[in-house]
């Protein structure tokens, strides 16, 4: 694998030139609240390598909360009808990925283009898209990703991998577009120690995860046996049904989450347009099905639904790797108390029969 | 450097006021993400406020002035339409009552205020009245007697640090979600959280302690609670506080003595010596937050005067953690009150619509786009009824003229959340159709009378309200647009500091109930109906959840316990037949519930049908809110 060194001055350039022809989306920090965003860059020294991870997933850009992706009209007299689609290819880079996101993104890959069926929308979308990866030199408040084999640095699926070293940015090459963009540099190649000191680096962001975190390491694995082979008692269900106040949240942060919603509505001149909005199987009428069966109606049937999705063996086979990343957005986010490593507590305590 | 995509707002559906940011272009809205920093919201939303990007994309919007003509709407400039409605108002006498307005509880501060200048001023009338004031307005009178002032004492914020919580009825998790979750958080951290409800509730199963009292009998529970800790005030002479100088303070204590624990145990279903074991709790605890819910389902005033009463006896009302909250339901039920708009005994819209010989002619109405319309064959009989909203509703068939308005996020504009927080949102979409905002057309409609107001902005607007309301002096866009908004200070209020005692009656509530009619029915809330049923509409994912529960019962349910289905000899979704006493009837299907007790019986209000058919005839039961019960029986 090559690598190179690149000063920050060096990365504000990779910018700027990006800029010329693709969509840069990058890390930024919105200056009244301090929360960050994977926001579109207007002006390169807006993008914030070192900002903590983005509030909200990077799949907002490739599987955004809402879209139009068809609008149709029908003429009753030719009996024909006209379409046009609403989706279109762009040209964009997403600069700095944390690694959960960019696991994210494979797992979102694994859904929308892996298998039988190829989602259109979400190709459009993903097709000429670099990926530049961000190793995360300590973890952020509610960050368990040593946990999901999604962090602190990515080891695939990325073009080009930062790592912030003392003396500049280690850039590894991880694909034939990321090797493309660095034969067209002068980029300074990294020294050996170089890549000893980037271990180092990740090493040390280990260590600094809380206790909470790397001792639910191997809990998450047995939880995931667990919830494989169903051995979670029903009490422990509605324990955190009854948490649950059913707001999707969970779902619309999650890196991973795919369900979505196609609704068709009716514009003011008679054309009509379908919309793609994100789904989320906490709501009662996501699993309803024709004939007024539900086979998902109490909600801690739900809640067992999302977590059997994010933690089970079958749905990691379809994913290659756990449904969840690790970023610890589902517990920010959650009115009730049952993000995911919340959850993976609450079974943990099952298990041991309260202690621990 | 702001950002391209995410643009700060204050989420506009419920009473709590939630921090969130928009993702638009500019253009249109395509997603919410939660504001982290939001002191009362700290980065959660309910399934509302996630979301309002498909409310703001609805193509179900007035776009245009419009007239009616040959009994049909017509597309209109402004210009005519304001012509016409300042000369036709001009035929109206508003002193003789002859025009009302029917303000709206979403409404931002500067259109509400600007609402008021138009009525008093321009129509010459006082004839208004809010959509849900009425169970408002008694919590206003409460707390203003007993904190000097209409508002609520302390802040939301208070629940994450109070030792002790209180949440006397509301279905709190699901009328204001984040409220609840952060109730529910407190619980986690050790507050005791104790929830007074006659059926459980998501918060009551999430609740340190649940008293599941009889139906009716809330306040008669707060009242012994309060008998109880005088109790241990008595027994401890150290914690024995100045409370006893306050006014009203030898009345409410006799009132409390008077309260027989066997005939608490006998309404309520509650023992005292439970109540007693609680109140051990309150009296340790330093700060005490109450919540209470208010507006169309709020408590009645005595129960009310019950929490207030208790809240005073607490002795801990000064603590800064400490709050009595009524908590509403609309994002600016609060300020609308605060503006004036609200009709006072004597001069009540809602009135004068119900009373057949009201000298009422025109009807200036802002939103009130809920599901019914109450006295509808009144308002489709009057001269002239003029119509303001950002979305297209039912409303829009009874008048002679509509207006558009911008929706929330198209326009700059304060709101007052339950616990004073003034909040501003800016203006962070274009606006495409050039409509102009509430207080803008009001400005219009005055100058077409010949009242200049000379405002440029809605900054202009909060400038005049703030000297003129009080509480609001000192606050201004500018300033509000720096962190998370404040509250309006009570210490404008001369009284602000004198507090008192409300005056009380123990009643021991007898249920209505008898062999013939065994049933307590009470109106009850459902999943997904919020107050603007017309707004949760014109969304996806919140309609989808609302049908769902039509779809299951496509008439309406009846709520009952398992052990009354048993004995009915009924099953979940079978149709019974429900007579009251008075003897108003409807088929209705069951719906099992193992969180409903016994005896008593739960309908959603918010199918047509029931309402007008069913409810309507108890005016009194139905302004009670949620201490309503009417005697049924049901029969297979």
């Amino acid at each position: 694998m090559s690598m190179y060194i690149l000063s920050s001055d060096e990365i504000s350039q990779l910018v700027t030139e990006l800029q010329a022809s693709y969509a840069v989306y990058g890390p930024q920090v919105e200056p009244q609240t301090r929360q960050v965003f994977f926001d579109l860059i207007n002006d390169a020294t807006a993008l914030d390598l070192e900002a903590p991870i983005p509030s909200m997933p990077v799949k907002e850009i490739l599987f955004p909360q809402m879209e139009r992706i068809l609008k149709y009209k029908y003429d009753a007299e030719t009996q024909s009808v006209e379409m046009a689609r609403q989706y279109f290819e762009q040209p964009k880079v997403l600069f700095g990925l944390r690694p959960c996101d960019l696991a994210g993104i494979q797992a979102l890959d694994r859904f929308f283009l892996g298998q039988e069926f190829v989602d259109d929308v979400y190709l459009t979308h993903r097709r000429q898209c670099l990926l530049i990866s961000n190793t995360c030199l300590h973890p952020f408040p509610q960050c368990f990703c040593v946990c999901t084999h999604s962090g602190p640095d990515a080891d695939e699926g990325f073009d080009l991998d930062l790592t912030k070293l003392a003396d500049g940015y280690l850039v590894k090459v991880g694909s034939e577009k990321g090797r493309a963009l660095a034969d067209a540099h002068n980029w300074t190649p990294a020294k050996p120690q170089q890549l000893s000191e980037q271990k180092a680096v990740v090493d040390k962001c280990i260590d600094l995860f809380p206790d909470m975190a790397t001792d639910n390491k191997a809990w998450v694995s047995r939880v995931m046996n667990r919830i494989t082979t169903g051995f979670i008692k029903s009490e422990t269900w509605e324990y955190i049904g009854d948490q649950c106040l059913e707001c999707g949240a969970c779902s619309f942060v999650c890196p991973t989450c795919s369900c979505f919603n196609i609704e068709d509505a009716q514009t003011e001149c008679g054309e009509c347009e379908r919309l793609r909005t994100r789904d989320s199987c906490s709501f009662e009428g996501y699993a309803r099905m024709a004939g007024d069966h539900n086979p998902r109606q109490p909600v801690e049937d739900r809640r067992n639904k999302r977590f059997f999705c994010k933690l089970s063996y079958s749905q990691s086979k379809k994913y290659l790797r756990p449904g969840c990343v690790g970023c610890g957005r589902c517990q920010w986010v959650c009115p009730g108390d049952i993000g995911l490593p919340n959850v993976v507590q609450y079974i943990r305590r099952e298990i041991t029969g309260g202690e621990a | 450097m702001q950002l391209m995509n995410y643009k700060t707002c204050v989420c506009n559906l419920c009473g709590t006021g939630c921090g969130q940011f928009l993702k638009t272009d500019g253009r249109q809205v395509f997603g919410v993400a939660p504001l982290i920093a939001h002191p009362v919201s700290k980065g959660k939303l309910c399934i509302r406020g996630w979301h309002a990007n498909e409310l703001l994309n609805t193509n179900e919007r007035i776009t245009q002035p419009m007239i009616r003509e040959n009994g049909q709407l017509r597309p209109a400039s402004y210009e005519e339409a304001i012509a016409l409605v300042a000369s036709r108002m001009q035929q109206f006498d508003g002193a003789k009552g002859e025009i009302g307005i029917l303000a709206s509880a979403r409404s931002s501060n500067e259109d509400g205020y600007t609402l008021g200048r138009l009525a008093h001023e321009v129509f010459g009338t006082r004839l208004q009245g809010i959509g849900a004031e009425a169970g408002h307005r008694k919590s206003m009178a409460s707390l203003e007697h007993a904190f000097g002032y209409p508002g609520a004492h302390g802040s939301l914020t208070s629940i994450d640090h109070a030792d002790y919580i209180l949440v006397v009825g509301t279905d709190i998790t699901r009328q204001n979600p984040i409220i609840g979750g952060n109730i529910h958080a407190a619980q986690r951290r050790g507050a005791r959280v104790v929830t007074l409800s006659s059926s459980r509730t998501q918060i009551a199963k999430l609740s340190t302690k649940h008293f599941q009292q009889k139906p009716g009998t809330k306040g008669l529970l707060v009242n012994a609670l309060a008998k109880a800790l005088l109790g241990i005030r008595t027994a401890n002479r150290e914690r024995k506080a100045n409370i006893d100088q306050m006014p009203g303070y030898s009345d409410y204590v006799a009132s409390l003595r008077s309260i027989s624990s066997v005939a608490l145990e006998r309404a309520s279903g509650i023992r005292y010596e439970e109540i007693e074991e609680e109140a051990k709790y309150l009296e340790q605890a330093k700060s005490i937050v109450i919540l209470f819910s208010s507006g169309i389902s709020g408590l009645d005033r005595p129960t009310i005067d019950a929490i207030t009463n208790l809240a005073l006896l607490t002795d801990r009302m000064d603590h800064e953690h400490s709050a009595v909250i009524p908590v509403a339901g609309i994002s600016n039920l609060q300020g609308s009150f605060d503006m004036g708009v609200s009709g006072e005994p004597g001069n009540s819209v809602f009135k004068a619509l119900a009373s057949p010989d009201s000298a009422i002619r025109a009807l200036f109405v802002i939103d009130h786009d809920d599901g019914i319309i109450r006295d509808r064959e009144r308002i489709a009989s009057l001269d002239f009824v003029v119509y303001s909203c950002a979305y297209k509703s039912a409303f829009m068939d009874l008048a002679h003229v509509v207006f558009p308005l911008p929706a929330f996020n198209e326009t700059d504009g304060t709101y007052t959340a339950s616990d004073r927080r003034v909040q501003i949102t800016r203006k962070n979409v274009d606006n495409p159709h050039k409509v102009l905002p509430g207080w803008a057309l009001f400005q219009k409609i005055a100058a077409a009378a010949g009242h200049q107001w000379g405002y440029a902005n809605a900054a202009d607007v909060f400038i005049e309200l703030a000297n003129n309301t009080p509480g609001y002096a000192g606050l201004s866009h500018q300033q509000l647009s720096q962190g998370f908004g404040q509250h309006w200070n009570p210490q404008a209020f001369p009284n602000s500091r004198r507090r008192k005692f409300n005056a009380i009656n123990i009643e021991y509530w007898e249920s209505p109930t008898t062999p013939e009619f065994p049933f307590a029915l009470m109106i009850g809330k459902a999943q997904h109906y919020w107050h603007q049923n017309n707004l949760m509409r014109k969304t996806i994912v919140p309609r989808r959840e609302y049908d769902q529960t039509l779809w299951l019962y496509p008439h309406g349910y009846i709520e009952i316990s398992p052990d009354d289905a048993t004995r009915l000899k009924v099953k979940d979704k079978w149709l019974v037949n429900v007579r009251s006493s008075i003897g108003t009837h409807m088929k209705i299907a069951v719906k099992i519930s193992p969180d409903v007790q016994s005896g008593t019986a739960y309908i959603p209000y918010f199918i047509k049908n029931m309402i007008s058919d069913f409810l309507l005839p108890y005016e009194n039961a139905y302004a009670a809110g949620e201490e309503s019960v009417i005697p049924i029986q049901i029969q297979e």
